[in-house]
């Protein structure tokens, strides 16, 4: 039934996944500018995770993209170029010689990375980028990199369309702001940047598969957001408000219901997201009416680079752990408060995510994995629809049904490696574990502290939904234990984190 | 042609007894392809020949042709039918004036006519007791249409393995029809709408596609009518006895349904659990109770987590069947299913490591005392417009308009209920009841993209059905608004009293509702 899919989604991400025979030819570096000493290709070969049995690999797959070198040496790419890589190669237009290069700093939420390469040499008669402010709209733009159709540096042309927050496909649940462009897009161009009067842009990321001409540019607000974020060495990724939204003062019954003044305009809170900072402090039926200098309409939207934009738009100029001052209406007063920037991820992770080994335990012929995206998108082109239910209403509605405020994960026991022991838990495929022996599993270490020692007679695993537990008898299944690992190759019972 | 799937997945799987080879005593089965072998030596004779002309010609008086005119409601926009469909169906009789046929033909019936073999003039026909759940309809024939009464049919228990069966019909142009099957098998079997598990015969190789009521024959011996097909390869049969006992129980116009199980149970194969539940080594049988209901036989008696072992003294395997001597192997609904309302049924259950005995009375529930009703038909599905917000009752109905497979499609939220909750309503929930989504106007601004939202409270008060919510308008009678609020989190619907009743009369006519609400005295 299962089997490892593309992701599905309209925005088509511009890696150029084949490659072709080298040309060659003369130095083309007439009318470019000068680009050709900035942008860069990326070659890649990367190798993806099994989110079911995870102490396996999945096949290796290579790609081409672009990249470009900003200030200190360092290259700037899309982390869709080198997600999940196990070797990274750069080569500069007109030069034969291969550049091995790593990772430095990745930041999967904005699609960036950041690539060092060891080799000195490499920056020889090489220019670095300068990063501009956000372009007008409907002013002209280039794209540079190495997308199909050729191995040189290819340039095109096209204007700003419209600016807007919008979905990041790589992880398909995160949204920063973006530049849509008719300057041809095209597999191979991601990573490379888009310029304006000889400044960078934005980097060109995705684009719109069925439509003529929409790509897509992550804007220098984000690119900035991400190298200011990596200053103290590691990247923390961005932020929110943690806090649920509904653009319901367009009526003005609710507005009135809630006393809110006829002539004020904001946007009502239905609902905080728990460990936020703003968790005791918000409550449902308040209508946030100004974040920082920033007045928000009836839309949920401030006035910010000249621009109307969502109101998150003020929430990413801040980094995690920074404060915004927000005014509020409660019961017809007004209010203000402070709300900290966090990552107030949910806790079925919505995010696609890459460079992370997936954890698992295997016990008795048990695969018991963390319910991620990767692990539900396993379930196929139609996933969505064809997973198994209560991961489907997990999905959708994790961040209303979760009350346990220790859960970390939902543990979902993904597959049965068959041995005697297990011969009759097939019914407990793919379901939601809850107990195991009367503990509560708010996470995956927590189904192995009690599959670590044995205990008297049995263990009782419970699932959601099911009121029949699924019944091992504990003796039996330690000592089968390394019997069943050698039998299916599995390296290690357990991939915990933090765990060698 | 209808397809009734036997193994059809209904949604809240609340009954998960694998379907397996029976386990058949070796004698037994020997003894039946003995049996198999004399009745085809029989039935190739030529007195078997002229004996089914003989058959088709009693026939000829006893069966109808029936056109159904079915004119249902749209269940998105349950002020309005759906278009008008004709159906067609076999009915057969069981007195001078009164037809029997599956239910299923009769679904949203506006008019029902009656075609008999030489007689051009249609005979009108209504029904006078329909029980969905075992696929069974009493129609009533108007007299004095008729030219001459029925010759009715007397349904008998017969069922000989192997043996030849033919059917017979009236077509449209109420030519008489015939066409031939084999017996195979007994097997419990719930329809496409239904809940509750009934006994079905099943013929294999059958002529035609038969689902619609056509009467099979053993010889000249009516032993059931049709009900469902699987393409020409297998036909249910509701049997003589269901038949018999529906007649019997509807004939003083007060049918009292059949009892339905009150729990769902699973097989019972992992020796750990068995182990775990202390169960003796030597003891195989037993089925396990995984859910219990608030409704149907059992419900109060019986715990999640017990076995059935045996039900009035019949002994249940694993798989919960139990032995038929005729059968073979059925499943246990049959016990429940051939009680009547209100009989004592004895359960030997083995609970906290030991045995019990319980006595409980056999219950049935209609559809509608379920949390989810399964479907509604015969009847406009119960709703509230006010403010241009539409708000229904939850059924499986509603939710199937999501088309082909809806279960992946719809709101999992409202899918759980009808999934895990469908029949377990309690007395302060007897209904869901959603905000299914809203008919834009001036006076629902901002709140027009809402939809599939479960209602949780009105004006205040917790919102347990349907009709609660044209109590609950009532409430607060110096508010400016009503106030709703829903589960999960969601906004709260305000809408202004002052504006209701002129944004109502202008809904109802830009959008055409005759009616704004529609709840069932």
């Amino acid at each position: 039934m299962r089997k490892k899919i593309k992701p599905q989604i309209t925005l088509k991400i511009f890696v150029f996944l084949c490659g072709l025979s080298v040309l060659g030819g003369e130095c083309n570096a007439a009318g470019l500018g000068g680009m050709e000493k900035s942008v860069v290709m990326i070659r890649s070969a990367g190798q993806e995770f099994d989110f079911v049995t995870p102490w396996k690999p999945k096949a290796m797959a290579q790609g081409t993209g672009s990249g470009f070198i900003i200030e200190d040496n360092k290259i700037l790419t899309n982390a869709h170029n080198v997600s999940n890589n196990k070797y990274i190669e750069l080569q500069k237009e007109g030069v034969a010689k291969r550049y091995p290069a790593k990772v430095a700093f990745i930041g999967h939420d904005c699609d960036l990375a950041l690539l060092a390469v060891e080799d000195k040499s490499f920056f020889d008669d090489t220019k670095s980028l300068e990063l501009a402010e956000l372009p007008g709209v409907n002013t002209a733009v280039e794209t540079y990199g190495f997308p199909m159709g050729g191995r040189r540096i290819s340039v095109t042309k096209g204007i700003v369309s419209r600016i807007q927050v919008d979905t990041y496909s790589h992880t398909g649940a995160d949204s920063h702001l973006v530049i849509q462009t008719d300057a041809a897009i095209n597999p191979g161009n991601s990573g490379g940047p888009v310029i304006q009067d000889g400044k960078v842009v934005g980097v060109a990321f995705q684009g719109l598969r069925q439509a003529d001409n929409i790509g897509y540019m992550i804007p220098t607000t984000v690119i900035k957001h991400f190298l200011a974020d990596i200053n103290d060495g590691k990247y923390d990724g961005f932020g929110s408000l943690g806090v649920m939204l509904y653009p319901g003062l367009h009526n003005p019954g609710y507005k009135d219901y809630l006393n809110v003044p006829a002539d004020q305009q904001g946007i009502i809170v239905i609902e905080t997201i728990m460990h936020s900072s703003v968790e005791t402090i918000l409550k449902p039926g308040d209508v946030l009416t100004q974040i920082d200098q920033y007045a928000i309409d009836n839309d949920g939207r401030v006035e910010i680079y000249g621009l109307k934009l969502d109101m998150s738009e003020v929430v990413e100029t801040k980094q995690i752990g920074r404060t915004v001052e927000l005014a509020y209406y409660r019961d017809g007063k007004p209010m203000k408060t402070t709300a900290t920037v966090a990552l107030n991820r949910p806790v079925l992770e919505f995010a696609r995510q890459y460079d992370i080994e997936p954890e698992y335990v295997c016990f008795a012929g048990l695969v018991f994995v963390p319910v991620t995206r990767n692990y539900l998108e396993t379930w196929g082109p139609e996933w969505v629809k064809d997973m198994p239910f209560y991961l489907r209403y997990l999905f959708r509605n994790s961040m209303q049904l979760n009350t346990d405020r220790a859960r970390k994960e939902y543990v979902v026991l993904s597959e049965i490696m068959p041995d005697e022991i297990n011969a009759y838990a097939e019914e407990f495929k793919s379901q939601v574990v809850t107990s195991i022996n009367g503990a509560t599993i708010e996470g995956l270490e927590d189904v192995w502290k009690v599959f670590e020692k044995p205990p008297e007679g049995f263990y009782t695993i419970m699932f959601m939904g099911m009121d029949r537990p699924l019944i091992l008898d504990a003796k039996e299944a330690h000592t089968l234990q390394s019997k069943i690992l050698t039998k299916y190759d599995i390296p290690q019972q357990t991939r915990l984190e933090g765990q060698q | 042609m209808r397809i009734k799937n036997l193994e059809l997945r209904i949604m809240n799987e609340e009954f998960r007894i694998k379907r397996s080879v029976p386990i058949i005593s070796f004698l037994h089965s020997k003894f039946s392809i003995l049996t198999c072998v004399f009745a085809s030596l029989l039935l190739t004779g030529t007195s078997a020949r002229a004996g089914d002309e003989q058959t088709r010609e009693a026939m000829k008086g006893s069966i109808v042709y029936l056109e159904i005119s079915s004119y249902g409601y749209d269940q998105i926009r349950p002020w309005k039918n759906t278009d008008i469909q004709q159906k067609s169906g076999v009915g057969c009789a069981t007195g001078a004036y009164q037809v029997i046929t599956p239910a299923w033909n009769l679904t949203d019936a506006k008019l029902i006519k009656a075609k008999v073999l030489g007689q051009n003039e249609y005979i009108p026909a209504k029904i006078k007791t329909i029980d969905y759940e075992i696929d069974l309809a009493l129609l009533e024939l108007e007299p004095n249409a008729m030219k001459k009464p029925l010759k009715p049919i007397k349904f008998e228990d017969k069922f000989q393995r192997g043996a030849k069966l033919n059917y017979y019909w009236l077509n449209a142009n109420a030519e008489m029809t015939t066409g031939q099957g084999y017996m195979d098998r007994a097997e419990m079997a719930r329809s496409t709408v239904s809940y509750a598990y009934l006994l079905n015969l099943i013929v294999t190789n059958t002529s035609q596609e038969t689902s619609t009521g056509q009467v099979y024959c053993d010889g000249s011996t009516p032993v059931g009518i049709s009900c469902w097909s699987k393409s020409s390869t297998e036909t249910g049969l509701i049997p003589a006895a269901i038949i018999n006992n529906f007649l019997a129980r509807a004939k003083d116009g007060n049918y009292p349904g059949v009892p339905a199980a009150g729990f769902a149970a699973e097989v019972l194969l992992d020796p750990a659990m068995r182990t775990y539940l202390k169960m003796p080594a030597t003891m195989k049988n037993g089925v396990q109770v995984t859910s219990v209901y608030t409704i149907g036989t059992g419900n109060e008696s019986l715990k999640a987590g017990d076995v059935i072992l045996a039900i009035d003294g019949k002994e249940l395997d694993a798989y919960g069947k139990f032995l038929y001597p005729a059968y073979d192997r059925i499943l246990f609904h049959h016990l429940i299913t051939s009680h009547k309302i209100g009989d004592d049924i004895v359960f030997d259950i083995w609970r906290d490591g030991g045995k019990q005995q319980l006595h409980v009375q056999a219950r049935n529930f209609d559809v509608g005392e379920m949390l989810v009703p399964y479907y509604e038909y015969g009847s406009q599905p119960e709703y509230a417009v006010t403010g241009g917000f539409v708000f229904q009752k939850l059924t499986r109905s509603y939710l199937a308009n999501w088309g082909k497979d809806w279960d992946g499609k719809v709101a999992p939220h409202l899918l759980y209920y009808l999934r895990d909750m469908a029949f377990k309503p309690t007395a302060q929930r007897r209904e869901i009841v959603i905000l299914s989504y809203c008919l834009p106007a001036q006076i629902n601004l901002g709140y027009t993209d809402l939809s599939q939202l479960v209602v949780s409270k009105f004006n205040g008060m917790p919102i347990s059905r349907i009709s609660d919510i044209v109590k609950a308008q009532k409430l607060n009678p110096g508010a400016k608004y009503d106030v709703v609020e829903f589960e999960l989190d969601n906004p709260t619907v305000v809408i202004p009293r002052q504006q209701l009743p002129q944004a109502d009369a202008t809904l109802a006519t830009s959008y055409g509702i005759r009616k704004l609400v529609n709840i069932n005295p």
